[in-house]
């Protein structure tokens, strides 16, 4: 009962949303939030209710106690879209979240894998090692920073890094 | 070649700075930053939301925006301003905001809630009998339906 009267609600609310949102008030919008308990409208509109719905919110003007259980959460359900605990029930968003995060952080690693690949030049002949010791056994015969640099720690005797 | 640049930006957007100040400084003169209510003790501010609440004539509107500015405040209400808000629903027949403002008093005991809002009920217990209003609990919405 509680579920056919709440799946009516929902058909009901989806199919008046587009017509109210272009001409009413913008600020008279319904919205869950639980800093502001009370929303500026009800979640539907009495008018656009169906007839046992309306019947039941007619049974609402009078005693509470004549009202079962469900057709009091049906009202909570006419006059609110989610209760606190709804809203504060876990959405499940943070695996959307972090499927996203790990799926652009595949593709811009895709990117990179390409370009490295097809685009990019060729990595400057400095950063060849043969070009690299080559400079280094140049800068030691030149006898290129003798204090602190590199020819202070070659052994010119030995032929062999200092010990 | 920047200097020069930034001489001719300088005197060109000096009248308008100047300008723009001269009018901020005026406007803050003429607003004194004072706040228009006196302190309010406690006793006050419940016996003020109490009245509130308790207006014959309350309407949808001003129940709405009542709950949503007490709920604004740092406190959790008084069991006999609640008495008098859950009135206010019955009078406008709106039994599922008499439910939205159990929900709301137990968010607002925060980590407290366990202790406050259990007292909050028990306090309001003959109230919620009277009127026939059932407690979130008690409907099973204190389970999320989704």
């Amino acid at each position: 009962m509680a579920l056919i009267l709440r799946s009516s609600v929902l058909r009901r609310f989806l199919s008046t949303t587009c017509r109210s949102s272009t001409g009413a008030r913008m600020d008279l919008v319904y919205e869950d939030r639980t800093d502001y308990p009370a929303p500026h409208v009800r979640f539907t509109k009495d008018a656009e209710l169906a007839e046992d719905l309306k019947a039941l919110r007619k049974k609402e003007a009078g005693d509470w106690k004549n009202l079962t259980a469900d057709e009091k959460r049906a009202l909570y359900r006419l006059a609110f879209h989610k209760s606190y605990a709804d809203m504060k029930a876990p959405t499940g968003e943070w695996k959307v979240i972090l499927g996203g995060v790990c799926f652009a952080l595949a593709v811009s690693a895709g990117i990179y894998m390409f370009q490295k690949d097809y685009i990019l030049p060729e990595p400057p002949h400095t950063l060849n090692e043969d070009w690299q010791a080559q400079l280094r056994d140049y800068m030691i015969r030149m006898h290129n920073n003798p204090i602190e640099g590199i020819a202070s720690k070659w052994d010119y005797e030995k032929n062999d890094w200092k010990k | 070649m920047f200097r020069l640049a930034f001489r001719r930006f300088s005197t060109a957007v000096r009248p308008i700075v100047t300008q723009r100040l001269n009018k901020q400084s005026l406007a803050i003169a003429s607003v004194r930053n004072f706040s228009e209510n006196p302190d309010e003790t406690d006793e006050q501010f419940d016996a003020r939301w109490e009245a509130y609440f308790n207006k014959p004539d309350i309407d949808d509107w001003e129940l709405r925006r009542g709950l949503n500015e007490l709920h604004g405040h740092d406190c959790v209400p008084e069991p006999k301003i609640i008495i008098a808000a859950l009135k206010a629903c019955r009078r406008l027949n709106d039994s599922a905001m008499a439910i939205r403002l159990l929900e709301a008093v137990k968010f607002k005991g925060g980590v407290s809630a366990s202790v406050i809002y259990p007292y909050v009920i028990q306090e309001i217990k003959p109230a919620l009998e009277e009127l026939g209003i059932s407690t979130p609990e008690e409907l099973g919405l204190d389970k999320p339906a989704y």
